[in-house]
């Protein structure tokens, strides 16, 4: 028998009408448990831990939308920063809703993003990231500095909370604002204005030859990148009600940063899966939670040399392993015969 | 004139790479830019392409002054060209690449790309069709969905003059096109390169091996960033300058 009859000979699994109502039944629980949560849980320490990762997963994915132009950033954070005190001290200062602070703080975020976004778009790789890097830097420092107006090193109190008293509300808010922003997302990198920044992203020259304004598509993916990471900012100011700038410091810009590489750089879910785990296992094991820079960092280098295309891609992988050792199988049982 | 470069110089640092350059390019014609390795084909495509800014002189196209203009601004205007290296965008499969490069002939606003509006959906219907029509053309439709990465040397320049077809090029400057290849890849690569002559595209062609004269009808031979000769392919052939300057000036007889 030759090697190619061997492998006509397994047979493929016919996709009966069950195995592919499966999926769809997969997700429409998902959908019921994540909608019924509040109700299930019962803690307001773990609605509080989910609310956070709702804010985070918002951050992390718009992270990686700038990513897909072949910039990366490191000031992502401070974005964040920039989108939670702006919503802070115009609640705290000028009294307005937190209905017009959180849209009006994302679209200024956004400015700022595109105007560091410009001479930024000429910088690539390292340059890029250390220019962003300091930015951030910067930014935090401007928050410290900004006296009564930002609450300076204590951090910024009274800002007006969005909803009275019940983390209920907020849970539902941030699940709706996250997947509106998802959902904007994916539009916005499955679209040809995706297309475009990817081509920019595999080689800017070859883009730039066919009529595509590199500059321009590049601010555009940091403007939108800061969009999103400004709202998720600013709704974090009125869910907290209180602002410290380290919240919005290198480090929580690295955390975005291992959210997107922990989860998968390559695919939309990617960061998504990264943020929940990273934020959801030290709050589950309680006893590692000290540890988990360290963890974080086994788990990355894991991810470095077993899964490439990051924790998104193991059910793949776990398949491919799977079907690789039926098929050895299924190849000595027919050579013993 | 169609194209005219007058007295073009870039200069980095102290070496000058073009030096007052002179050509013309007439409509409809075939064009050969040859000269040994370094001595500044490539850079004058990148200063006709707005890659490079030129240190002098001025380049005009289609009666337009387009020096020193960004290179997206290049190609509204209708000039596409492929490169010598990393020709194509790796990761995208064939017909991607060929689609990826629509972005000029229809162009969709952001708006109508983002809501996916009936003029955007009309655009990417008619952008498929002519993506494949090009395929068709250069004789890639048969892997069109291959990764441009894993296409054999051949195949991946010829994507690159796929690529660059998509701008709908007045002009097209394709960058040493047969270097490297074997002898079926030349033979399927200027099969191409003639079919898209037919279409009625002027063609400015870089390269050091001569195989190419066979397509042009007339040749500029450029040597230390200086034009030294300049004729049909039978005059170059037999012209002094140019044997000495692929053979060295003491061989020449």
């Amino acid at each position: 028998m030759s090697d190619n009859q061997l492998s006509t000979y397994i047979p493929s699994e016919p996709a009966t009408a069950r195995s592919r109502l499966i999926k769809p039944a997969i997700l429409a629980g998902l959908v019921v448990i994540i909608a019924l949560l509040p109700l299930l849980l019962g803690s307001p320490y773990l609605l509080h831990i989910l609310i956070l990762t709702l804010i985070y997963i918002i951050a992390a994915v718009s992270l990686r939308t700038i990513t897909i132009s072949g910039q990366f950033p490191l000031a992502h954070g401070a974005f964040m920063g920039i989108g939670a005190y702006l919503a802070g001290m115009a609640s705290k200062h000028l009294g307005w809703s937190p209905w017009l602070t959180i849209p009006l703080a994302a679209l200024v975020t956004m400015g700022i993003g595109m105007l560091i976004g410009y001479p930024f778009a000429r910088l690539r790789a390292l340059y890029y990231a250390l220019g962003s890097l300091f930015f951030g830097i910067g930014v935090v420092y401007i928050i410290q500095a900004g006296g009564t107006w930002t609450g300076g090193y204590s951090g910024l109190t009274g800002i007006h909370p969005m909803f009275g008293g019940s983390k209920t509300a907020y849970y539902y808010f941030f699940l709706g604002l996250a997947i509106v922003s998802l959902l904007a997302l994916y539009r916005f990198e499955f679209s040809r204005i995706g297309t475009n920044l990817k081509a920019i992203a595999q080689s800017h020259l070859v883009a730039s030859s066919v009529g595509i304004n590199e500059g321009w598509f590049r601010v555009l993916a940091v403007g939108v990148g800061c969009f999103f990471a400004g709202l998720a900012g600013a709704g974090y100011a009125h869910y907290n009600m209180v602002l410290s700038p380290a919240s919005f410091n290198f480090m929580a810009t690295l955390w975005l940063v291992m959210y997107v590489l922990i989860g998968g750089i390559d695919s939309f879910a990617g960061p998504i899966v990264g943020t929940i785990i990273l934020i959801l296992i030290p709050e589950f094991a309680r006893g590692l939670k000290e540890y988990s820079p360290f963890l974080s960092a086994v788990l990355l280098l894991i991810v470095v040399y077993l899964m490439p295309k990051g924790l998104v891609s193991l059910p793949s992988l776990v398949r491919a392993w799977y079907s690789e050792r039926r098929k050895g199988k299924k190849i000595a049982h027919v050579s013993g015969n | 004139m169609f194209l005219e470069i007058k007295g073009l110089t870039k200069q980095f640092g102290g070496l000058t790479a073009v030096n007052r350059f002179d050509m013309y390019v007439s409509e409809g014609e075939i064009v050969g830019l040859i000269g040994p390795n370094g001595a500044g084909k490539t850079t004058l495509f990148n200063l006709i392409t707005g890659v490079l800014r030129p240190t002098k002189g001025r380049v005009i196209f289609d009666g337009e002054d387009i020096t020193g203009k960004k290179a997206h601004i290049v190609a509204q205007r209708g000039i596409g060209r492929t490169f010598q290296l990393n020709p194509l965008f790796a990761n995208f499969t064939v017909l991607e690449n060929v689609s990826a490069s629509f972005h000029l002939h229809p162009k969709s606003s952001l708006f109508d790309i983002y809501f996916s509006t009936k003029t955007y959906r009309r655009n990417e219907a008619y952008i498929l069709e002519q993506s494949l029509e090009i395929l068709k053309l250069v004789g890639l439709e048969k892997v069109k969905d291959e990764l441009a990465k894993n296409l054999p040397h051949g195949y991946q320049k010829m994507l690159g003059i796929a690529r660059a077809l998509a701008v709908k090029p007045k002009l097209l400057l394709l960058d040493e096109p047969i270097a490297g290849m074997n002898p079926d890849e030349i033979d399927f690569t200027m099969t191409g390169i003639r079919k898209t002559r037919q279409q009625g595209t002027t063609i400015v062609v870089v390269e050091h091996n001569m195989m190419i004269m066979n397509l042009c009808d007339r040749v500029v031979v450029i040597n230390f960033g200086q034009k030294v000769a300049e004729g049909t392919p039978e005059e170059v052939r037999k012209n002094q300058e140019v044997i000495q300057a692929y053979f060295g000036g003491e061989h020449a007889a």
